[in-house]
């Protein structure tokens, strides 16, 4: 079983057993391939150069969309105006982290600064927003539905599955949330 | 959970907003623009409140206080300033997956009477994990 991440003397650290750290590493590159920008041969280079991307458009995946949301809101116009200066680096951002969060999980005893920390709780997070958007989670009433499913005995089907899984990541990154908090404290 | 906002670094509201952008309040007098986070059912409500703390540098009384106020009324104005910094602001927190948008403050108002009645917003009127 994975243990709490805490924060002690060498900084925040867990542990995740193999087959958990086999399935945050799928979870975090099927994440990562959402937000793989598109290769576009034939864009401007000078935009692609100083991040703009004049292609972009609103992504049609409902949670990509969570990933990237609109910035104004009911301005399908300004909205995309904002897209094409920031969606590109907020990608990029994204995967970093993702990509940092993986690169952890090569080791038994996972330990991190605050920055492979900050790293972690946003992969985390993305990771459940995906899941979240699969599993249908609209509201108070249906996460609590979803957090009922703690036992992997009762694992049937691909929603189950799926909750038990949401449910992982959940308590991961609480418990990631609270050593962060904790070590934020400690600075101050 | 206290909802005393402490004096301190939080006390110039509306202006200290961010990182390394203090100079830019010297050019945007006048705080015309609103940064909004809205209420999702999958954030952790100790998340949010830890972005707002790390992010924004505020006290852990004055980020619960906001996050509290996402939780309860759906949204919250966290930060303003000049239409470039709550921009900035907002990919940050799409960064960390907060569902941020930039709103023109309307004056005098708070902007938070919008959230009642008004639908569309995906996230709206819902609760968080906690």
């Amino acid at each position: 079983m994975a243990k709490a991440f805490k924060y002690g003397l060498k900084g925040i650290t867990g542990y995740l057993e193999p087959a958990e750290r086999d399935l945050l590493r799928s979870l975090i590159d099927d994440v990562i391939s959402m937000l793989q920008p598109e290769d576009r041969t034939g864009q401007d280079p000078l935009a692609a150069l100083i991040g703009l991307d004049m292609d972009v458009a609103e992504p049609t995946d409902r949670a990509v969309r969570r990933l990237l949301p609109n910035a104004v809101k009911d301005d399908g116009a300004a909205s995309l105006e904002f897209r094409q200066l920031t969606e590109r680096s907020l990608r990029e951002t994204k995967i970093g982290a993702l990509r940092a969060a993986a690169l952890d999980l090569d080791k038994d005893e996972i330990v991190l600064t605050p920055e492979g920390a900050r790293h972690w709780s946003m992969a985390l997070n993305d990771v459940r927003l995906v899941l979240a958007e699969r599993l249908d989670i609209r509201d108070e009433a249906d996460a609590e539905h979803v957090h009922r499913m703690q036992d992997w005995s009762q694992a049937e089907d691909v929603e189950s599955y799926l909750a038990l899984v949401y449910n992982f990541t959940t308590w991961l990154q609480e418990s990631l949330v609270q050593a962060m908090l904790q070590s934020m404290e400690s600075r101050r | 959970m206290t909802i005393s906002v402490a004096p301190g670094p939080d006390t110039q509201e509306g202006i200290r907003t961010g990182t390394a952008e203090s100079t830019d309040s010297l050019t945007a007098p006048d705080i015309p623009w609103n940064l909004v986070i809205w209420n999702d059912p999958v954030n952790l409500m100790s998340y949010v409140s830890y972005v707002f703390q790390s992010y924004f540098g505020y006290s852990e009384s004055k980020a619960n206080k906001l996050m509290m106020e996402v939780h309860k009324k759906g949204r919250s104005i966290v930060a303003a300033g000049s239409k470039e910094q709550v921009e900035r602001h907002a990919v940050a927190m799409h960064g960390f997956g907060l569902w941020a948008t930039v709103e023109k403050a309307s004056g005098g108002n708070d902007g938070d009477s919008r959230k009642s009645g008004k639908s569309g917003g995906p996230g709206q009127g819902k609760g968080k994990r906690g």
